[in-house]
């Protein structure tokens, strides 16, 4: 086969749509769905700007086709804020001032979207392991840990 | 885009195996294939996707046979399998160690091993333990030892119609404990530039068991079988951890590369055998892990 109907969940809405099978799931989102806040960076797994979750997990967009994607949910960076009222992630980010360029910013809070599922009360150490495959080039990185940190202080959702 | 190709996505082992001889290339967790693709080092006709055989996902542990590791189990899966860490502990530490939780979320164990990369990090831990092949083709299946499986640089035993189907691990020693070491010039998101595995099973202080395994330090994953020779049986404390180090690295066969030079890793496995080497030991002392 060379094109394939499938059925994806994205941010809660469903979504049934024929695609070609050389489509990636980066592709997919930012070109069929028009969610163009998932990046396109080095298209080779090494940067982590395409980060999305999958059924709640963290996988490079552009390292999976869409296809694989048939019957799945996705969440991705638009799906934080609800009716207009940032994630605590997003606010603790803006807060610790996590972001300059913002490249890297939708990838990293979908790693720490998972690392906080996983770790609600996450050490240092755990998100610099868990967020290895986010690679940041403006921040140095501290106030990406330090928003993490204070996002978890927020003892809301996660 | 990638390239165009023909996809496949069988549900039934042997039908993967026919499409695997008529030319289409497996993709399990594609971290390797698909980066190949990007990168137009790959142009595949057709690919077949073997993540809908089922029993291809499942690890089990026995006590008596040890575990049975599916093809198609991530790396994310064994770092978070609690028995790993208690009775593999080196094989925990090389899978947590591939790339990062996105990688290790896709990338199976089966992708590492038939990569055929010698810088794998789940394969000198499967190595030490022992490890089996349960490999499977049109015609039936066959069982290839682990440490036969390479036959050059990205190149295995496996026919033209043959898969990978599971790993088995047998049992350690309750007397023994295992080490990986890996290291890369950055903390993460990088290949081992050298990675050295032990398992070594202790009789107070004799050696009873014990295993070196190497990554990156020859064409293919290997196992420094003459110094394990000399070693077995010994007691520790009459050999110096320098002259582990020296023996051991003289069985390797490094290249130089743009990450190092073929001296620079000679020098350094000594170094990191020794390491590796006193980890395990505290390790099988501690009795724990
Ligand atoms: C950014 C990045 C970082 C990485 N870091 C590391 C690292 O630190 N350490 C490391 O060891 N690796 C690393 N890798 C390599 C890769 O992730 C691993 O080798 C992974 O285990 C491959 O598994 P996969 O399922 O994705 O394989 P795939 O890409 O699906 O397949 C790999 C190869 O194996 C074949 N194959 C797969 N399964 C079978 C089977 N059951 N039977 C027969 N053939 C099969 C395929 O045809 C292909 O040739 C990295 C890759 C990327 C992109
Ligand atoms: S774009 Fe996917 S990891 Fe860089
Ligand atoms: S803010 Fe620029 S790459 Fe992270």
């Amino acid at each position: 086969m060379k094109t394939l109907t499938i059925q994806v969940t994205v941010n809660g809405e469903a979504f049934c749509k024929t695609v070609g099978v050389n489509m990636t799931l980066l592709e997919f989102l930012r070109e069929e769905l028009h969610l163009t806040g998932t990046k396109l960076g080095c298209n080779e797994g090494e940067c982590g700007a395409c980060t999305v979750l999958v059924d709640g997990k963290p996988v490079n967009s552009c390292l999976m086709l869409a296809v694989e994607a048939d019957g799945a949910e996705i969440f991705t960076v638009e799906g934080l804020a609800k009716d207009g009222t940032l994630h605590p992630l997003q606010e603790a980010f803006i807060e610790a001032g996590a972001v300059q360029c913002g490249f890297c910013t939708p990838g990293m809070l979908m790693s720490a979207k998972a690392l906080l599922d996983k770790y609600p009360k996450p050490t240092a150490q755990q998100i610099r392991k868990e967020l290895e495959g986010n690679i940041c080039r403006c921040t140095g990185y501290d106030r990406i840990v330090k928003a993490i940190i204070l996002a978890s202080e927020m003892n809301k959702e996660g | 885009m990638l390239p165009q190709f023909e996809l496949y996505r069988p549900t039934n082992l042997l039908e993967a195996c026919r499409l695997k001889a008529q030319g289409a290339v497996v993709v399990a967790g594609g971290t390797d294939v698909y980066v190949a693709m990007h990168g137009g080092k790959l142009r595949p006709q057709a690919l077949v996707d073997i993540k809908g055989i089922a029993d291809m996902q499942e690890a089990t542990y026995d006590q008596n046979s040890g575990l049975t590791i599916g093809a198609l189990t991530t790396h994310r899966t064994i770092e978070e399998w609690e028995l790993v860490k208690q009775k593999y502990y080196a094989l925990f530490e090389g899978c947590s160690q591939v790339g990062s939780v996105q990688i290790r979320q896709r990338g199976t164990i089966g992708g590492n091993i038939c990569n055929g990369a010698p810088s794998a990090d789940s394969v000198g831990p499967l190595l030490v333990f022992g490890a089996e092949c349960l490999v499977v083709g049109e015609k039936g299946q066959r069982k290839v030892p682990l440490a036969g499986f390479f036959t050059g640089p990205k190149k295995t035993i496996l026919a033209d119609d043959e898969l990978l189907y599971k790993i088995l691990v047998p049992p350690p020693a309750p007397n023994s404990a295992s080490a990986y070491i890996k290291y890369t010039r950055r903390r993460a998101m990088d290949l081992a530039l050298l990675g050295v595995s032990i398992y070594l099973a202790l009789d107070k202080s004799r050696i009873e068991e014990l295993r070196i395994a190497f990554a990156t330090a020859a064409p293919t994953p290997m196992r420094a079988y003459q110094t394990e020779a000399k070693l077995r049986g010994k007691d520790y404390r009459s050999i110096s951890l320098a002259d582990i180090g020296k023996m051991a690295a003289a069985e390797a066969n490094p290249r130089s590369s743009w990450r190092a030079s073929r001296e620079f890793r000679l020098r350094l496995l000594e170094q990191l055998v020794q390491q590796a080497f006193t980890t395990a030991l505290q390790r099988a002392e501690g009795g724990d892990l």
